[in-house]
C-alpha cells in the first residue's frame, strides 16, 4: 500500500542516528528500487514524467509552433483541433506541446539552481555553527513573507523573459530547500564519523564534500521533486500575471492570452489543457517523491 | 515568563520582519538592473522630468542616504505615487485591502472549518476508504494551479447553472441588505478555490498529527479509564493535535496571499491581487512595490496575532 502522507519535514528527520550514513550505496539504491517497482502509483508517476519530458524534447516533430494566425478561432476540439484553436485561431495542442517544454526547462533550471544554492549554504551554516544564526533568521524571515508579489515585483522590474522566470523563482525557492536539507545537516554534523573525519583532515572542504553531502543526498532528491513541482505553479502563476516570456509558449501563457482575450472561462478548453497538463506534471513529481520515500523507509522494506 | 514580554518579544520579531521585507525591497529596486527612477514614475517620462524625480527623491545621493530616506518615507506611510491614477499608492491599495482581507479570512475559515474534521474523521477511521479519499484529494489538491480551480468552478456555477456571479465583488445597484447578500454571493466562488487548494495541507497535518497524539500514554489512560471513543477523540486527542495545525496557518499565510492574487485575477475580484495584475500590465511599479509591502506587513501581523493567541490558549508556550 502507498502512503499518501506528505510531510517534507517528517522526511528530513526520518534517517534516525541508528542509520547515520545515508548514502544511497550501490545495495541500498538497488534495495529502494525492488520496493518502489511495486509502488503501482510510484511507477504511474514516473511514466507520465518520461511522457512529459518526450513530448518536450520531441516538440518540433509534434506539432508546428503555433505562431501564425488561423482563420478558424475559437474552435471547440475537433478532430482537426484535437485541443480546440484560441482566440487568433492558432492550434491549442501545439501551444500545450510546446508549453510542455518551457515549463519543463523553468522546473529542471529554476529547481538545479535553488537546490544548489539552498544545500550549500544549509551544509555551510550546519558545518560553521557561526553562520547558522544568521542563515536561519534569513530562512525564517524569507518563508514568512507572501513571496510571489515579490516575484512579480521583481519580474516586472528586470522585464519578462525566460531567463527572468528562472532567476526569479530560483532565488526565492532556496530558502525552502535549506530549511528542509539544515535539519537533516544538523543532525549529521553531530555524528561520530564526522568528528572522526575532522581527526583526520583540516579541511572543511574535504568533510563537507564527502561526508555531510553525501548523507543528506536523499533529502536532496525529495527536495528537487518538490522544489520543481512549485517551480512549474509559481512559472505559470507569472505567466498567468502576463510576466511571462512573450515569444515562446507556455502553459501559464496559454491561460494569461485566453484571460486577456476574454474568452477563458466561455471557451472551456483553452483553460483545461494546459490545467491539465500543469496537473499531471506537478501531481506525478510529488506522487514520485512520496513513493520514493516509501521504498527509502527500511521500515517498508521489511514486508 | 510573563505574559506582556512574551507579547513584547513577539511584536518586536514583527517589526525585525517588516524591516527586513522593506530592506530586501530597497536593495531589489536599487541593485536589479533597471532604471530606479522608474519605482518612482513613469517609464514614459521626459529626461528633465525624471532627473527632477531623481532629486526629489534622493536617487542622486549615495546608496545609504537613499535607503535612510526611504525608510522615512515608508514610516510616513508614503509609498509613491500611482502614475496611472496620479493619486498616492496607500490610498490605492488601503481601498482595495479589505477585499483581499474578506476573501483570505474567509478562505481560512472555510479550511478549517472543514479540513479539522475530515483529518479527525480520516485519523479516527485510519486505512478505511474514507481516509484513502481524503489522502487523494489532499495530494492533489496541493497540485492544481490556483486559477484553473477558478476557472472550473466559474464555468460550472457561474455560467452552465448560473447559481452564481461570475466576477466582481458585489452588485453595484444593490442597497442596504440586499448589497451584504451580493458581497456574499460574490465571495463564494473565489473563497471555495482558495480554500480547495489550501485543504490539502490542513487535512493532512490534521491527519497525521491525530494519528500521533492517539497513540499518546494519556489516550491509552482514558481508554483504560472506559471513557467513549468518541470524547477521547474530540476532547482528548483533538486539542493536542490541535496546535501543530494552528501553526501550519502561521506558515501558509503567505501562500495564501499568493493564491489570493490568482483568484483575485480571475474572478475580477478588486482586492489587492487584481490591483496588482492591473499593475502589472500598466507597468505600475510604485503600486506593485506598494502591494508586496502591505500584503507582506498584513501577512506578519497576522501571523503575530495567531502566535499571541496561540501563547494564550497553550500554556506551555509562555513557560519555556
Amino acid at each position: 500500500m502507498t502512503s499518501l502522507e506528505f510531510d517534507p519535514a517528517a522526511t528530513a528527520g526520518m534517517s534516525t542516528p541508528s542509520e547515520p550514513v545515508a548514502t544511497e550505496s550501490g545495495r541500498a539504491g538497488l534495495a529502494t528500487w525492488r520496493v518502489f517497482r511495486r509502488e503501482p502509483l510510484g511507477i504511474a508517476s514516473l511514466v507520465i514524467l518520461a511522457l512529459l519530458i518526450v513530448v518536450a524534447i520531441a516538440a518540433p516533430l509534434l506539432a508546428p509552433y503555433p505562431a501564425s494566425y488561423g482563420s478558424d478561432v475559437l474552435k471547440p476540439p475537433s478532430l482537426q483541433y484535437v485541443f480546440g484553436t484560441d482566440s487568433l485561431g492558432r492550434d491549442v495542442l501545439g501551444e500545450v506541446i510546446w508549453g510542455t517544454q518551457q515549463s519543463l526547462l523553468v522546473a529542471i533550471a529554476a529547481s538545479v539552481i535553488a537546490i544548489a544554492f539552498g544545500t550549500l549554504v544549509a551544509v555551510l551554516g550546519a558545518y560553521f555553527k557561526k553562520l547558522d544564526g544568521f542563515i536561519s533568521v534569513i530562512v525564517d524571515l524569507t518563508l514568512s513573507l507572501p513571496v510571489l508579489p515579490l516575484m512579480i515585483l521583481v519580474a516586472a522590474l528586470v522585464g519578462p523573459s525566460t531567463a527572468t522566470i528562472i532567476a526569479v523563482v530560483a532565488a526565492f525557492s532556496w530558502p525552502e530547500v535549506t530549511r528542509l536539507v539544515r535539519s537533516q545537516a544538523l543532525t549529521i554534523v553531530n555524528l561520530p564519523y564526522v568528528d572522526a573525519a575532522r581527526l583526520m583532515t583540516t579541511s572543511p572542504l574535504w568533510i563537507i564534500s564527502r561526508h555531510i553531502v553525501p548523507a543528506v543526498t536523499p533529502v536532496i532528491v525529495v527536495s528537487v521533486v518538490v522544489t520543481a513541482s512549485r517551480a512549474v505553479l509559481s512559472a505559470a502563476g507569472l505567466a498567468f500575471l502576463g510576466l511571462g516570456d512573450p515569444t515562446t509558449w507556455s502553459w501559464g501563457r496559454i491561460l494569461y492570452e485566453a484571460q486577456q482575450s476574454g474568452a477563458m472561462s466561455s471557451a472551456w478548453w483553452l483553460t483545461l489543457f494546459p490545467s491539465i497538463a500543469i496537473l499531471l506534471l506537478v501531481l506525478s513529481a510529488t506522487l514520485l517523491s512520496i513513493a520514493y520515500n516509501d521504498a527509502r523507509n527500511p521500515r517498508n522494506r521489511a514486508r | 515568563m510573563p505574559r506582556s514580554s512574551f507579547i513584547l518579544r513577539r511584536l518586536g520579531r514583527a517589526v525585525f520582519t517588516i524591516w527586513f521585507a522593506v530592506t530586501v525591497t530597497f536593495l531589489l529596486l536599487r541593485l536589479l538592473p533597471g532604471d530606479p527612477a522608474l519605482a518612482v514614475a513613469s517609464p514614459n517620462m521626459t529626461d528633465d522630468a525624471r532627473a527632477a524625480l531623481l532629486t526629489q527623491y534622493g536617487l542622486d545621493k549615495p546608496l545609504i542616504v537613499q535607503y535612510g530616506l526611504y525608510l522615512i518615507q515608508l514610516v510616513q506611510g508614503n509609498f509613491g505615487v500611482s502614475f496611472t491614477q496620479s493619486i498616492p499608492v496607500m490610498d490605492v491599495l488601503l481601498q482595495r485591502l479589505p477585499w483581499t482581507l474578506l476573501l483570505t479570512v474567509s478562505a481560512l475559515v472555510l479550511t478549517t472549518a472543514i479540513g479539522i474534521p475530515l483529518g479527525v474523521l480520516a485519523a479516527s477511521k485510519r486505512g478505511g476508504f474514507l481516509d484513502k479519499l481524503v489522502q487523494v484529494i489532499g495530494v492533489t489538491g496541493q497540485s492544481i494551479f490556483v486559477p484553473s480551480i477558478g476557472v472550473l468552478l466559474l464555468f460550472v456555477f457561474g455560467l452552465t447553472l448560473r447559481w452564481l456571479p461570475i466576477g466582481g465583488a458585489y452588485d453595484t445597484d444593490a442597497y442596504g441588505a440586499a448589497w451584504y447578500g451580493s458581497v456574499a454571493s460574490h465571495l463564494i466562488l473565489p473563497a471555495v478555490s482558495l480554500m480547495l487548494i489550501q485543504l490539502g495541507s490542513y487535512v493532512l497535518t490534521m491527519r497525521s498529527t491525530l494519528i500521533d497524539a492517539l497513540g499518546e500514554d494519556y489516550v491509552t489512560l482514558a481508554k483504560a479509564n472506559g471513557l467513549p471513543y468518541r470524547r477521547i477523540l474530540w476532547k482528548h486527542a483533538l486539542r493536542n493535535a490541535l496546535l501543530p495545525t494552528t501553526t501550519l496557518i502561521g506558515l501558509q499565510l503567505g501562500f495564501l496571499v499568493g493564491g489570493a492574487v490568482l483568484t483575485e485575477t480571475v474572478f475580477a475580484y478588486p482586492g489587492i491581487g487584481r490591483g496588482i495584475y492591473e499593475a502589472v500590465t500598466q507597468l505600475d511599479f510604485p503600486v506593485l512595490q506598494g502591494a508586496f509591502l502591505l500584503l507582506a506587513i498584513t501577512v506578519v501581523l497576522a501571523n503575530m496575532l495567531t502566535d499571541i493567541v496561540y501563547g494564550f490558549l497553550d500554556p506551555r508556550v509562555k513557560t519555556s
